[in-house]
């Protein structure tokens, strides 16, 4: 087991790496020229600044020699300072967001963590339970009402979808707004008897004991939230479905029924803890459905967290903010990836040999 | 044959066949069912009525009513099944083209090459699909906003030949090059499931009898590869994958949606639902911008995912004698 998890944790710097260059190489694919341009803000007022800003960073370098100094950072011959450097946390500055992009990170980065907590817990209960119903009955009228259903909603894009329910329940009903706070409780937010714990307004209205903020951004939460929750469930059901059905033809589940038992602690007690084992990667698909889900889902209810800001800026061709919220995505996803390896390994022992 | 029986026999499969039958005929006739304007430069660009940035019900004139700035929108989904069809047949040929050829090299002679291609596709996975797209996407159209010749602009022109069968010794209409590059986004990181999956096939008939015995009396790796490995390995997943041209279609619409697509007053839905984004407070007085193209994507896609979930049943060995679910 020990082993088994060193191997793991070894492979991930490679990936990384790897992932690091072929980031570099879609930078690369732009003249030195047009990712000087990415870093002056009004090119027409200032006709030297580009070539001093290539000659300073070095964009006329040889690639290698580029991409080391992206990675590591490089020094300045004037000042002696080491500038850049994604290693020391240096991703660059954000035209779109007006800072560096690790800021705007981490200032958005809390608004996209409550969303999809939101999103993933009442996703997974869903989505593996209701699996779960469709494979016990497999053929019968459950499954095949689900498996309907869920055809139908893997079909509806989820900005579509999220329309729809801003359609009827903001625009018609008027029951919850865009946005993460009304204009009311985001003056109480920013004053400064109120304390940031988590960045999370969920979390840190409660521990400021103020009700009517926490009632407030849960129902913002609300419709982004099933939004970007619809977008995977359907996807866990036929997953949670296909590997129970899996289960219920094994031997032992005969042999389980020969003994006797009765149908209820047979799937309990004999199929569930199988069945379930390859449910646990469901970790990593969701991941990649909501770290891709929320690009949308924040846009149409104009929700402040990293998923619209990485949409403005691809509009706005604000490569280096793009390139940098990617590299930090594939970051989050290869280590998601690489603890559920890990979890699986511990939950079933078979893995471990390959 | 006995699969497409099969498949007009499921209720659900026959549905999502005569809704595919549809939008072939509605694409097919699209210049009869809305006639674009005489002297347009290009019928794709949907015909604008003014310039009136308010959104029009329904009314005689525009049957399912006009987008701001009057984009009519009747005209953008009649030609935007073109579109659909056009974007998703184009990008899944292309993904299972690449998946086939990294899947069955990496399968049928292992090795080192195998491990090369196997930790490539590794890291192409290792992205967020749409946030991969997205970022290729907007530095793609930087180059391409550049204007010289190089090798990219070369693989835009044979996608612009495929695609809408543009000659490539004409420079690339700027209208299609948006669309060309979403496409090519979703190309670059859309193949590696189709790799993996083919792989793994070569790899467990390549140790069958008759791969061995094709060895034995001499046939060229291209042919064992070609005559035998291939039909039996891969047939089945070619089949699966064709019905992906849905789910395509949505990934395409979603890049639109976003702006990253086609170009505004294209005849593309995604394109033609991104107008909603600035009328979302009135939304229920302007639902029609939603519901028209919304419900032409979403027929779309479930009429690819109808048929397809039908013929996983038929195709998956697994399932068999199991009954064929609906």
């Amino acid at each position: 087991m020990f082993r088994y998890i060193i191997r793991r944790l070894l492979i991930l710097p490679l990936i990384m790496t790897a992932v690091s260059m072929l980031i570099f190489a879609m930078l690369s694919l732009l003249t030195p020229y047009e990712r000087a341009s990415l870093y002056v803000q009004d090119i027409s007022k200032r006709p030297g600044a580009i070539d001093s800003i290539i000659e300073k960073y070095g964009l006329n370098d040889p690639i290698p020699v580029q991409y080391w100094h992206w990675l590591v950072g490089r020094k300045d011959a004037n000042t002696g300072e080491i500038e850049g450097g994604i290693l020391r946390g240096n991703l660059g500055w954000s035209k779109t967001g007006k800072a560096t992009v690790w800021e705007v990170i981490a200032r958005r980065m809390p608004a996209t963590a409550e969303l999809a907590i939101w999103a993933g817990i009442p996703m997974i209960l869903i989505g593996v339970g209701l699996g779960v119903i469709s494979a016990v009955n497999h053929n019968k009228l459950p499954d095949q009402v689900l498996r309907v259903i869920s055809i139908v909603g893997w079909s509806i894009p989820v900005f579509v979808f999220g329309l729809l329910c801003l359609m009827f329940f903001y625009a018609r009903l008027g029951w919850f707004a865009p946005g993460r706070l009304s204009d009311w409780a985001m003056q109480v937010v920013q004053s400064d008897s109120y304390r940031v714990y988590t960045g999370m307004y969920t979390v840190d209205s409660l521990l400021n004991l103020r009700l009517d903020i926490f009632r407030n951004a849960v129902s913002h939460l609300v419709l982004p939230s099933v939004t970007l929750a619809y977008l995977n469930w359907a996807y866990m059901l036929r997953l949670t479905r296909s590997s129970m059905l899996d289960t219920l033809s094994q031997d032992y589940m005969t042999t389980a029924r020969a003994k006797g038992l009765t149908e209820r602690l047979v799937i309990l007690r004999h199929a569930l803890p199988n069945g379930l084992i390859p449910v646990v990667t469901i970790g990593a698909i969701m991941l990649i459905g909501l770290l891709n889900g929320v690009v949308i889902t924040e846009t149409i209810f104009d929700y402040p967290g990293m998923g619209s800001f990485m949409a403005q800026s691809a509009l706005s061709l604000d490569v280096i903010s793009v390139l940098g919220i990617t590299l930090f995505s594939a970051f989050i996803l290869i280590s998601g990836n690489l603890i559920v390896d890990i979890l699986y390994g511990i939950i079933d022992p078979r893995i471990r040999l390959d | 044959m006995t699969v497409i029986k099969k498949l007009l026999r499921n209720p659900t499969s026959l549905i999502g066949i005569i809704l595919l039958v549809g939008f072939v005929i509605i694409a097919l006739l699209a210049p009869v069912l809305a006639p674009p304007p005489e002297n347009a430069r290009d019928v794709y660009m949907i015909p604008r009525d003014g310039f009136n940035t308010q959104p029009q019900p329904p009314s005689p004139e525009h049957k399912l009513g006009t987008t701001e700035g009057q984009f009519d929108i009747y005209y953008g989904v009649i030609w935007g099944t073109r579109t659909a069809f056009r974007v998703g047949v184009v990008i899944t040929l292309l993904t299972t083209l690449i998946g086939l050829t990294i899947g069955s090299l990496a399968g049928f002679y292992g090795g080192w090459l195998d491990e090369v291609l196997m930790r490539l596709t590794e890291i192409f996975q290792a992205f967020p699909f749409l946030l991969a797209a997205i970022t290729l996407t907007s530095v793609l159209q930087t180059v391409y906003g550049r204007g010289e010749a190089n090798f990219l602009v070369m693989t835009a022109k044979g996608l612009a030949l495929l695609t809408f069968g543009h000659n490539p010794s004409q420079d690339l209409d700027p209208i299609q090059l948006q669309i060309l590059t979403g496409m090519l986004a979703i190309i670059a990181f859309g193949w590696m499931g189709y790799a993996r999956v083919i792989r793994g096939n070569i790899l467990s008939v390549k140790e069958y009898e008759y791969a061995l015995a094709a060895r034995l009396v001499g046939a060229s790796d291209m042919r064992i590869l070609g005559r035998h490995l291939l039909p039996n390995a891969v047939f089945p997943v070619l089949v699966l994958a064709s019905m992906d041209i849905g789910s395509y279609v949505l990934t395409f619409a979603s890049l639109s949606f976003l702006g990253l697509g086609a170009q505004r007053g294209y005849a593309d839905w995604g394109q033609m639902i991104s107008f909603a984004r600035n009328w979302i407070p009135s939304l229920a007085d302007h639902w029609y911008i939603v519901v028209y193209p919304g419900l032409a994507i979403v027929l779309f896609v479930l009429s690819w995912n109808l048929v397809g979930d039908a013929l996983r049943d038929i195709l998956d060995p697994r399932m068999r004698g199991r009954g064929t679910g609906l």
